[in-house]
């Protein structure tokens, strides 16, 4: 193939929008990580759920795709508590994630993994649905170039943009937020200046979820919606949060975006039918040459 | 203001506080004394609610707190000043002390209260801006303790505040504690430095593996001969002038 700046460009704009919802579940897992020192591996199947709601919605009820958006983002959000509220939080008190309640955190979180696909099974079926969204409204952008970029892409670098921006609003702005970080820090400090801590720790759970559902009901309209969706978004977040450095929120971002332009020119010039393999690759990579990832915070050391 | 009855408690299985009972008076400077390992910071923790109790109550202002959650405790107006090591690195030291006040609804007042921190150190008004994890061993302490004030606290507790920093510096924290004092906080202060401590405070209480060992009013056990072999070795005079110039 013949090189062609133009389509490399499209490559690496196409990379970029797919890269900031990997972004976006991504900020999940770090967020639920750096609150709760848990790795949540049923984070795959909040997304995919997320996106059903917004099927659901979008479809059956028939609201208008923003609305869905918004809607499937709460309810994800409350399965997420009510998961963390119900089944996690055991474990969680028992000590975070260098203990031996910390292993069973992780087996819990792959449990969950499955029983929320086969629940999913359940009420949505096997079937990998088309989500139609009309988007007419937005308008199509061209590049110099001839590089048209799709509503559907349009809309989630738009969203995807809003939502980072209101999360460091939220985070840095907000009394509540600044609890958050507090909480994610240390804990009995977080407890000694008052803040409800187990009430804080749902809401990060919340948000997380959140967050993921927002990423699947933005890939909705570019991919098909079916069950078995979650776990390579996992695959693909678990790579951006190490990329850009576990733990750490803008490094989500970055990581994200960074496996989203290395899928899309490994799958361009490489060879396509092995797009998944490369994020991993980029793993290893980065792994092997900065294991803390790009934005590495420091270990946290607990007293 | 603050009453430890029969405390038995420790992590997990293993037993720490076999039995305290203290009593700290509204208005005062009470000191908790001992070494390390003793239990001090155990005790803290069982009063301030971050490990159960096992056994006993713990009482504030009268009221059963035994079964309450820290914040919950905290809300109270029981406030633990924790280690200076645990402020938060990240944060400013605005959003350290605005944290303090976590729990507070009056925005007036708690602006009148940072002004008030920043008036007891100044120093945390020109790093106001700064990561707090940028500030000097003497500058953490004195946010830590800034960071309890904004809660505005009837009881402050206060674990070593004079750790690892050098004795200028620990007199001026003291004298800031002393301070306090005055302008209405009750004090419970946790501490190594034997002398600044009973130079200090009132009354005292020295623990020692989990029991208390003995107790006084502070002059009292200054010039007791057993504490003055195992705890102090000279003249305390120039210290007490040094403090309370």
């Amino acid at each position: 193939m013949a090189f062609d700046f133009n389509s490399l460009l499209a490559f690496i704009i196409f990379g970029v929008t797919i890269g900031v919802v990997y972004g976006i579940v991504a900020l999940g897992i770090s967020l639920i990580y750096s609150g709760l020192d848990i790795v949540h591996f049923a984070h795959g199947e909040m997304y995919m759920f997320g996106a059903f709601f917004g099927l659901v919605l979008a479809h059956n009820v028939g609201v208008p795709y923003p609305v869905a958006l918004v809607g499937a983002m709460i309810l994800t959000a409350l399965l997420g508590m009510a998961v963390e509220r119900v089944f996690y939080r055991r474990l969680t008190r028992a000590g975070g994630g260098y203990t031996v309640a910390g292993m069973g955190m992780i087996i819990c979180g792959f449990g969950m993994s499955v029983a929320l696909v086969n629940a999913a099974y359940f009420f949505f079926g096997a079937e990998a649905e088309p989500f139609r969204a009309n988007l007419d409204y937005i308008p199509r952008l061209t590049f110099p170039g001839d590089i048209n970029v799709p509503e559907s892409y349009v809309l989630t670098a738009i969203i995807s943009v809003l939502l980072m921006a209101g999360l460091h609003y939220f985070l840095r702005h907000t009394k509540t937020g600044l609890a958050v970080r507090a909480v994610a820090h240390n804990k009995d400090i977080a407890y000694l200046m008052g803040v409800n801590v187990p009430l804080m720790i749902s809401l990060i759970f919340g948000l997380a979820c959140g967050l993921a559902a927002a990423a699947g009901v933005l890939i909705g309209p570019m991919q098909s919606v079916q069950v078995e969706m979650g776990y390579l978004m996992l695959m693909k977040a678990f790579a951006a949060a190490v990329v850009g450095g576990f733990g750490s929120l803008p490094g989500a971002i970055v990581g994200g975006i960074m496996v989203g332009i290395f899928e899309n020119l490994g799958a361009a010039y490489i060879s396509a039918s092995h797009k998944d393999i490369y994020a991993f690759l980029l793993l290893i990579l980065v792994l092997m040459f900065k294991p803390s990832g790009l934005f590495g915070v420091e270990a946290k050391v607990k007293a | 203001m603050l009453e430890v009855k029969d405390v038995h408690a420790g992590y997990g299985n293993l037993k720490i506080l076999r039995g305290i009972n203290m009593n700290v008076p509204t208005g005062g400077i009470v000191t908790l004394l001992g070494g390390n390992g003793t239990g001090k910071s155990t005790l803290l923790k069982a009063i301030s609610g971050l490990i159960p109790l096992m056994q006993g109550d713990v009482f504030f202002n009268g009221v059963n707190i035994s079964n309450m959650k820290p914040h919950q405790r905290m809300r109270l107006g029981l406030v633990q000043v924790t280690q200076a090591k645990e402020a938060y690195p990240a944060m400013t030291v605005e959003e350290n002390l605005v944290l303090g006040a976590y729990t507070r609804r009056d925005r007036e007042g708690t602006k009148a209260d940072l002004e008030k921190v920043y008036e007891f150190f100044p120093v945390l008004r020109e790093r106001r801006k700064q990561l707090s994890g940028t500030l000097s061993g003497g500058e953490v302490q004195m946010l830590v303790i800034g960071r309890g004030l904004m809660a505005a606290p009837k009881m402050l507790m206060l674990d070593e505040p004079s750790a690892a920093l050098a004795p200028k510096v620990v007199l001026e924290i003291f004298a800031n504690i002393n301070r306090i004092a005055k302008s209405g906080v009750t004090i419970l202060v946790v501490e190594q430095n034997v002398r600044m401590a009973l130079i200090l405070a009132q009354y005292g209480y020295i623990i020692r593996d989990g029991v208390i060992m003995m107790q006084g009013e502070a002059d009292n056990l200054i010039s007791d001969p057993a504490v003055k072999d195992s705890f102090l070795g000279g003249s305390v005079a120039d210290t007490s002038k040094a403090l309370r110039n």
